[in-house]
C-alpha cells in the first residue's frame, strides 16, 4: 500500500507538471483498480456498462485532479472520487450501490488478472460529442495521432486542437455528470 | 472508445494543472464580504454612538455572534472543495446556539411583557431580513463559483455551509448599521436571515457543485 502510494502520487506531480507519459501509466495502474470495484459492485449492469463507468470515473479524475492537495496522501482522494462516481454512476443506471471502503483495499490488493474488458469498446461519451469535437477525439485517443498531426489534417492550429480536445473532454465529463446530490 | 484509446486522449490533455488553493478561496471570500458591507456601512452610514452602545454586552454579542460562526464556518465550506472531506463537526454549531438562546431568554426575562416585541414591525423585518440575503448574495456566488472548480461529494451540504458563512459574516458587518440591540429580535430575524441565506447556498450548491 505504502509503496503504491509513492509510487502513484510521485506520477500523479508529474503528469500535473505536464508529463503526459507518467499521466498516461499514472491511468494505466488506476485502471485495473476501478474495474475490479466496478465489476465487484456493478454485477447487475453488464460488462459494458461497467466498462462505461470505469471511463466516467477515469474522466473525473482527469478533470479534478488538481482538487489533490499534493502534500496529503493521494490514495484517500482516489478513493473518494472513485466512490462519488461510481455511486453516482450506478444511481443514474437505476441502481444502488454499497461501496465501503474495504473494497478499494481489496481491489487495490487483489492481483490483476489480464481481461478482455480492456478491448472492449465503449462509444457512450464519444457517440454524444459534436462532429469535429468526437474527430479530433478519436483522431488522437484511437488513431494515436499527435495534436500536431491533427492540427495539420484540419487545417488548425496545435494549440487549437489542444484546446478542443480539452473542451471535448471537458464535455464529456458533464455529460457523465451526477444529478442531486 | 477503449478504456486505453480514453487513458491516451486524456494522457494528450495533461496540460500543467494548478492545484486547488482553498486558502485563497477564502481569502477572497473575506474580501468580497469586507467589500460588500463596507460600501453598504459607507452608503447607509453606521448607527450613531456605535462607540457607546457597543460597550453593552447584548449589543457587542449581536455583531461577535455571527462574526464567531462566520470564523468556524468559512474553514468548514472550504474543506468541502476535496472530495475526501467529511462531514464538519456540527456539534461545535451548539455553543453558539446556546448562546443565541441564552440571550433570547435574559431578554424575555428582564424586559417588561409590553417592550419585549416592540420592535417587531413589518417594516424593520423586511430591512433586516432583506438587507442580509440581499447584501449575501453576491460574496456567495463568488464563493461558489470558486467551489465549482474543487469537487465536493456533497453539493448540497457544501453549498449550505457557504451560504451559512456568508450569511454570518454580511449579518456581523450588518450589525454595525441596525438599531435593534432587543435580542428577542435579532436572535429570531437574523437567526432567519441567516438560516435563508444558508438554503440558498444549498440549493444552489445542489446544482451548481455537482461534479
Amino acid at each position: 500500500m505504502t509503496t503504491r502510494e509513492a509510487e502513484w502520487s510521485a506520477l500523479l506531480i508529474a503528469a500535473m507538471e505536464g508529463d503526459g507519459r507518467a499521466y498516461a501509466r499514472f491511468l494505466g495502474l488506476v485502471t485495473p483498480v476501478l474495474r475490479g470495484i466496478v465489476r465487484a459492485r456493478g454485477r447487475v449492469l453488464g460488462p459494458e456498462a461497467q466498462e462505461d463507468v470505469v471511463q466516467e470515473v477515469l474522466i473525473a479524475i482527469h478533470t479534478k485532479r488538481h482538487t489533490w492537495d499534493q502534500s496529503a496522501p493521494l490514495l484517500p482522494w482516489l478513493y473518494a472520487v472513485t466512490r462519488h462516481k461510481v455511486v453516482d454512476a450506478f444511481r443514474r443506471r437505476g441502481g444502488a450501490v454499497h461501496l465501503p471502503i474495504e473494497d478499494f483495499a481489496d481491489a487495490l490488493e487483489a492481483q490483476v488478472e489480464g481481461d478482455g474488458m480492456a478491448a472492449r469498446d465503449s462509444a457512450a461519451l464519444i457517440g454524444r460529442l459534436d462532429a469535429r469535437s468526437a474527430d479530433i477525439v478519436r483522431a488522437v485517443s484511437l488513431d494515436g495521432q499527435s495534436t500536431a498531426e491533427v492540427g495539420a489534417r484540419l487545417s488548425m492550429s496545435e494549440g487549437a486542437v489542444r484546446v478542443a480536445l480539452h473542451r471535448a473532454i471537458r464535455r464529456m465529463a458533464e455529460m457523465a455528470k451526477g444529478r442531486d446530490g | 472508445m477503449k478504456t486505453d484509446d480514453l487513458i491516451g486522449l486524456l494522457a494528450a490533455d495533461s496540460v500543467p494543472s494548478a492545484p486547488l488553493h482553498p486558502a485563497r478561496i477564502g481569502a477572497m471570500t473575506v474580501a468580497a464580504i469586507v467589500a460588500v458591507a463596507g460600501l453598504f456601512l459607507a452608503l447607509a452610514g453606521m448607527r450613531e454612538g456605535l462607540a457607546v452602545v457597543m460597550q453593552r454586552p447584548e449589543v457587542v454579542a449581536k455583531t461577535l455572534l455571527p462574526l464567531i460562526l462566520f470564523v468556524l464556518v468559512l474553514p468548514w465550506a472550504l474543506r468541502q472543495v476535496r472530495p475526501e472531506a467529511g462531514a464538519p463537526h456540527w456539534g461545535l454549531l451548539l455553543l453558539p446556539l446556546a448562546v443565541a438562546v441564552g440571550l433570547f431568554a435574559w431578554a424575555f426575562a428582564t424586559l417588561p411583557p409590553e417592550q419585549r416585541f416592540a420592535e417587531m414591525m413589518v417594516s424593520a423585518i423586511t430591512e433586516c431580513l432583506g438587507l442580509i440575503v440581499l447584501l449575501s448574495l453576491l460574496p456567495l456566488g463568488l464563493l461558489l463559483s470558486r467551489m465549482r472548480q474543487g469537487a465536493s461529494v456533497a453539493p448540497m451540504r457544501a453549498g449550505a455551509l457557504a451560504g451559512l458563512a456568508v450569511g454570518c459574516g454580511i449579518a456581523a458587518g450588518y450589525s454595525l448599521f441596525c438599531t435593534k440591540d432587543n435580542p428577542i429580535f435579532y436572535v429570531i430575524w437574523y437567526g432567519v436571515a441567516v438560516l435563508l441565506v444558508t438554503g440558498i447556498g444549498a440549493l444552489a450548491g445542489r446544482r451548481l457543485l455537482r461534479w
